[in-house]
């Protein structure tokens, strides 16, 4: 394949993979984004002693099974990783696929859970802890959305004994996309 | 994979799977504190098991999922400039998001909504399945106690027991009042015609009689019968003196 790879991939001045350090500045700005919502989240909450009545709707055990899917979907990511760093491609996309399932049984729990809101009345306009609450856990579904597209790209890549580089670079991303869970979940769900 | 090999990948072995475990504890611990928290009769702790919890988590994830701790200095830097400008932002907007009001500014649309959030979520306790539809701002007379509706709306400042001690009024100032107090009852401002000024507090605010702003008014919930009933609840925390 008479494919030139651009220099930008190559090339790093910092010393970290361009790929790498990509990823890193994605997620240095998704910081400031999710922070900045779950922040201003977390200052209304102490502000409006009303909303403890509505956050006592939300349900518990979905949130914490979402919990343990997301836990689980990492440890998969983070072993395709060490496939990959040894070159066993095969490995690595099938890790990758387990993650993959994992993202899709995350929204298919989180699915099921809006239905059941929505139905009861709580949607995203009933008050400001709803909007808040579809908002932030909303942003986040549409990153479980983008990580697992992507990863499927990778996955395929990775099968074949592609860019088998790309598998840590998801990795990384796909941990940042826990890591804003492991913090929307005690606030939506245990912090009653 | 040659942009794989650099120093960052070599001589450091992580135990994901240990990792992984320690992730799944951390877990249930975060899940079975509310519980604990409630049998034990000490509600901080959780906020110790949900957000402590939460950071020693992501920690675990950062350093040994996303081999943070391995990554090169520079990168740590500009994540902790991320965070920091993060909470540069929390931190400035605050004071005016958390307060309601201040010196010389009052957030009336904030106090509002906290008056009918409260006031609906003492609707809905009436009844299930009354997410739908505006909420009823008189409770209903039929189920009316005052006792109840001092629970739900009174006590979240004024302490269930009258004594001042409410969670939602721990950080107020002036401190909300406390019935319990024979101070409360014999400040002048209120010994002359004692009934009607509770009454008038009660449903029109203490800026109606000079006393606290951070009371608000809370007429629109009861009717007139209603209105004397809450009056009479509040005066039985009167100490016999």
């Amino acid at each position: 394949m008479a494919h030139v790879r651009p220099i930008a991939t190559t090339r790093s001045a910092t010393g970290i993979p361009t790929a790498r350090l990509a990823v890193w500045w994605i997620l240095a700005s998704e910081v400031v984004i999710f922070g900045g919502l779950l922040g201003v989240y977390l200052m209304h909450r102490i502000g409006h002693p009303e909303w403890a009545e509505a956050a006592s709707h939300t349900q518990t055990w979905l949130g914490a099974i979402n919990t343990f899917v997301l836990l689980t979907s990492s440890f998969t990511a983070v072993l395709a990783h060490q496939a990959a760093e040894k070159g066993k491609g095969k490995e690595a996309a099938k890790l990758l696929g387990f993650t993959i399932l994992g993202a899709l049984m995350f929204l298919m729990i989180k699915s099921y859970e809006w239905y059941g809101e929505i139905v009861a009345g709580y949607t995203i306009t009933a008050n400001n802890f709803w909007s808040f609450y579809y908002t932030a856990a909303g942003l986040h579904a549409l990153h479980v959305i983008a990580g697992a597209i992507i990863m499927g790209f990778i996955a395929v890549d990775a099968y074949r004994g592609r860019e088998l580089h790309r598998v840590e670079i998801i990795g990384i991303y796909w941990h940042f996309v826990d890591v804003v869970w492991i913090f929307l979940f005690p606030l939506l769900y245990i912090a009653k | 994979m040659s942009e794989n090999n650099d120093s960052h990948d070599d001589g450091h072995h992580i135990n994901y799977r240990g990792i992984y475990f320690a992730l799944l504890i951390l877990f249930l611990i975060s899940v079975a504190g509310p519980e604990v928290g409630e049998r034990l009769g000490l509600p901080w702790i959780t906020l110790v098991t949900a957000f402590g919890i939460a950071l020693v988590k992501a920690r675990l994830v950062i350093n040994n999922f996303m081999h943070l701790a391995w990554e090169k200095r520079i990168m740590k830097w500009v994540l902790a400039t991320s965070v920091i400008l993060m909470f540069l932002m929390v931190a400035g907007v605050a004071p005016d998001v958390m307060n309601h009001e201040g010196n010389n500014w009052e957030n009336l649309a904030a106090k509002e909504a906290v008056q009918r959030g409260l006031a609906e979520a003492a609707g809905y306790s009436d009844g299930e399945g009354e997410a739908e539809g505006e909420a009823e701002l008189v409770v209903a007379a039929a189920g009316f106690s005052a006792a109840t509706s001092y629970g739900q709306i009174c006590a979240t400042c004024h302490g269930a027991g009258g004594a001042g001690d409410g969670i939602a009024g721990a950080a107020l100032d002036p401190a909300p009042a406390n019935f319990t107090d024979p101070a409360f009852w014999n400040d002048p401002i209120r010994t002359d015609n004692l009934r009607e000024r509770v009454l008038t507090v009660i449903r029109d605010g203490g800026p109606a009689i000079g006393v606290s702003a951070l009371m608000a008014p809370w007429g629109a919930l009861y009717t007139d019968d209603q209105l004397e009933e809450m009056v009479d609840f509040v005066m039985s925390f009167r100490p016999d003196e």
